[in-house]
């Protein structure tokens, strides 16, 4: 019960009543102890009046029984300790020892009275003194204020009670009720605290339609955060799916680009260990694509600068993997501290892109390059090479004699066949820096860099015609043999295009089929006369 | 006599009759007593002091309540009425030291008291004195 408001309430009131009932009584004792003191000796005065006619005539006669007789009757109040009569110079009656105790003791008060005759007014005849005791007088008017006191705490005490009691019914029970019922609520089930009986229409009864209400908008609330929850784990188990199942790799990452989650895509795609977890040593995505790393950096940086989303495509080399791999990666803001990143494997799609590429500029059948790839290659080589080194570049024309009869006798597919040899055997001639092309039919090229001896582009163009001139498996038993006409050309003026060169080689290889085939010829200097020379020799081509 | 005294006279003893005549204190010439005050005459009526100034023990005569004089005496002397002077007397019934005044029936027997006693002292008429007793105190209105 310590714990109880009513009680505390109760003890609060009847202590604080008690103590200002204590103050007051005692200071009204204290006060009317005063008065009654005064009062007290007022009595005595009025007491001696009393007795003042038939003192006048016991003084006027000088009657010993008379004055004894108004003692005694003075003496019967015991505030009055002792009586002296005085007749003339005659002590009617004395109490004993009054007047010593008078003089000697402050503790007594005198009230003396001069009595004069009862028939001559002016004449005395004689004086009346009564010791009153003072002791006995305060002892009176406390015995009078402790009275007083002692009603007032009484009443202050009945008052308090009845306060606290008061307080008890319209307050602190009608509280405890409440407290009662909220303690035991359960808000989903629908309950409502009761309003007691007597305080519908006042304060505790606001307080309580007030607290009603608040829980019905809470249940309300939890009902909806209730849905809301169930939505969400339905959405959470649905992305968790997507999540875990998706193609894509997913992480997320901090602004300091450690990765903070990932799906096994991720890990899949990165080739990670598939053990990696959060617990393990914080990665950073830089690290985890460790040749990119400043690229990623930059990613990164650049993606929370603006705030937009970033892409971009990695080639990565997963561990112990030979061939490389291509992932799209990209990045989002989300929110102030975090980027969500997606990754794919775009090998398939970047080996798609090269074979394209690959299939514009090279020769279907024999793999090398086509017309268009050579072309390609040697504006770029003539692009971005000085005058000086492409002094160094010799180009070959390079045509089969008799392939004509091949074709014609075995059929095209052995036709094809031959051209693949040639293809081989002219690339097993050339260093890998040098490169080598089909025209379409039979006619090749080659373009050898850093050879600027004629001499040694005829030791090569020999080469070349030496390994032609093998005999070729055309399958059924059968052989081929084919040979090579060469014509070479270097570029010998600043300014001159390949097209220009490639037509002077050309036309050398044209003379060296009029000189009798298989062999090879050095194309002349791009003189006016030589070329019309060699432009004449064209026309007259197998 | 003169009638138109005659006729004052007749006024003034009407007056004294309807207010009281003046009245006189009396005592035995043998007393040897003069003059008494009026203190003096109450002292010895009233109890306190009943001794004539020469000595001699003074013997107050009263006289009846029904008697007029008395009434006037104790107005006169110490302005008190008969019930505050019967009061006075029952007062000390108990107490016995002090007795009233020896009664008589009346002024007459009071004076002829005074003539044969020096001890006696008593109030009549100022009108009813004679010879045989001294004046001492005249009460007069």
């Amino acid at each position: 019960m310590p714990d109880s408001i009513v009680a505390r309430t109760t003890l609060a009131i009847l202590a604080l009543s008690l103590l200002l009932g204590a103050i007051f009584a005692l200071a009204i004792s204290i006060r009317v102890q005063k008065n009654e003191e005064d009062r007290l000796y007022v009595r005595l005065q009025e007491l001696l009046s009393t007795v003042e006619s038939t003192a006048r005539v016991t003084c006027y006669l000088s009657d010993r029984t008379l004055a004894k007789e108004i003692a005694l009757g003075l003496l019967s109040n015991r505030a009055v300790a002792g009586i002296r009569i005085v007749a003339g110079d005659t002590t009617l009656y004395e109490t004993p020892g009054a007047v010593r105790a008078a003089t000697g003791d402050s503790g007594m008060r005198v009230i003396s009275r001069r009595i004069n005759s009862p028939f001559v007014p002016t004449e005395r005849v004689g004086e009346i003194t009564l010791y009153a005791s003072q002791a006995e007088m305060r002892a009176q008017a406390r015995r009078y204020g402790w009275n007083m006191a002692v009603v007032l705490g009484l009443q202050v005490a009945f008052v308090a009670a009845g306060v606290a009691l008061v307080v008890f019914m319209l307050i602190t029970r009608p509280i405890r009720s409440i407290s009662n019922d909220l303690h035991r609520l359960e808000v989903r089930s629908g309950m409502r605290l009761r309003v007691p009986r007597t305080n519908r229409s006042d304060e505790i009864g606001r307080l309580v339609a007030d607290v009603n209400a608040l829980i019905c908008g809470l249940t309300t609330l939890l009902d909806r955060e209730h849905e809301l929850r169930i939505e969400h784990q339905v959405q959470e188990r649905k992305m968790k799916l997507i999540f875990d199942k998706a193609e894509t790799g997913i992480f997320v990452l901090d602004s300091n680009g450690i990765v903070q989650s990932w799906n096994p895509a991720f890990v899949r795609i990165l080739g990670l260990d598939e053990r990696m977890t959060v617990a393990a040593a914080p990665q950073r995505l830089c690290d985890l694509l460790a040749p990119h790393e400043r690229h990623i950096g930059d990613l990164i940086q650049r993606c929370l600068t603006t705030g937009q989303p970033c892409d971009t495509d990695l080639e990565i080399t997963r561990r112990g993997a030979l061939r490389s791999e291509w992932i799209e990666l990209s990045i989002n803001p989300i929110g102030p501290e975090g980027l969500q990143g997606v990754i794919n494997d775009i090998t398939e799609r970047k080996w798609m892109e090269v074979s394209a590429r690959r299939l514009a500029s090279h020769d279907a059948l024999t793999g090398l390059l086509n017309r268009q790839g050579v072309e390609n290659s040697l504006a770029e080589l003539f692009g971005r090479s000085t005058a000086a080194r492409l002094s160094q570049v010799a180009l070959l024309q390079i045509d089969l004699d008799y392939f004509k009869e091949v074709n014609d006798t075995y059929g095209h597919e052995a036709g094809d066949r031959v051209l693949c040899q040639v293809a081989r055997s002219l690339e097993s001639s050339v260093r890998l820096s040098d490169f080598v092309g089909r025209y379409g039919g039979d006619e090749f090229v080659a373009v050898l860099v850093g050879v600027h001896d004629p001499a040694k582009a005829q030791q090569i163009a020999n080469n070349m015609i030496a390994a032609i001139g093998q005999p070729i498996d055309i399958g059924a038993g059968n052989c081929a043999h084919v040979s090579a006409s060469i014509g070479i050309a270097f570029p010998s003026e600043p300014g001159e295009t390949p097209d220009a060169v490639m037509r002077r080689a050309d036309a050398a290889m044209y003379e060296a089929k009029r000189m009798g085939r298989s062999r090879a010829c050095l194309a002349s200097l791009p003189a006016s006369s030589q070329s019309n020379r060699v432009a004449t020799v064209e026309g007259s081509s197998t | 006599m003169h009638p138109i005294r005659m006729l004052l006279l007749g006024l003034w003893l009407l007056y004294a009759q309807v207010a009281g005549a003046d009245l006189a204190v009396i005592v035995n010439p043998a007393s040897r007593v003069e003059h008494l005050s009026r203190p003096q005459v109450i002292d010895i009526f009233l109890g306190r002091y009943r001794r004539l100034p020469s000595g001699l023990a003074a013997m107050p005569i009263d006289l009846r309540t029904d008697a007029p004089e008395r009434e006037q005496f104790y107005l006169l002397l110490v302005k008190k009425s008969l019930p505050e002077m019967n009061s006075y007397w029952a007062r000390l019934v108990f107490s016995g030291d002090s007795t009233p005044p020896f009664q008589v029936a009346d002024a007459r027997t009071a004076l002829d008291l005074v003539a044969g006693n020096p001890n006696a002292i008593a109030y009549i008429d100022s009108a009813a004195v004679d010879g045989r007793v001294k004046v001492v105190l005249e009460l007069k209105h």
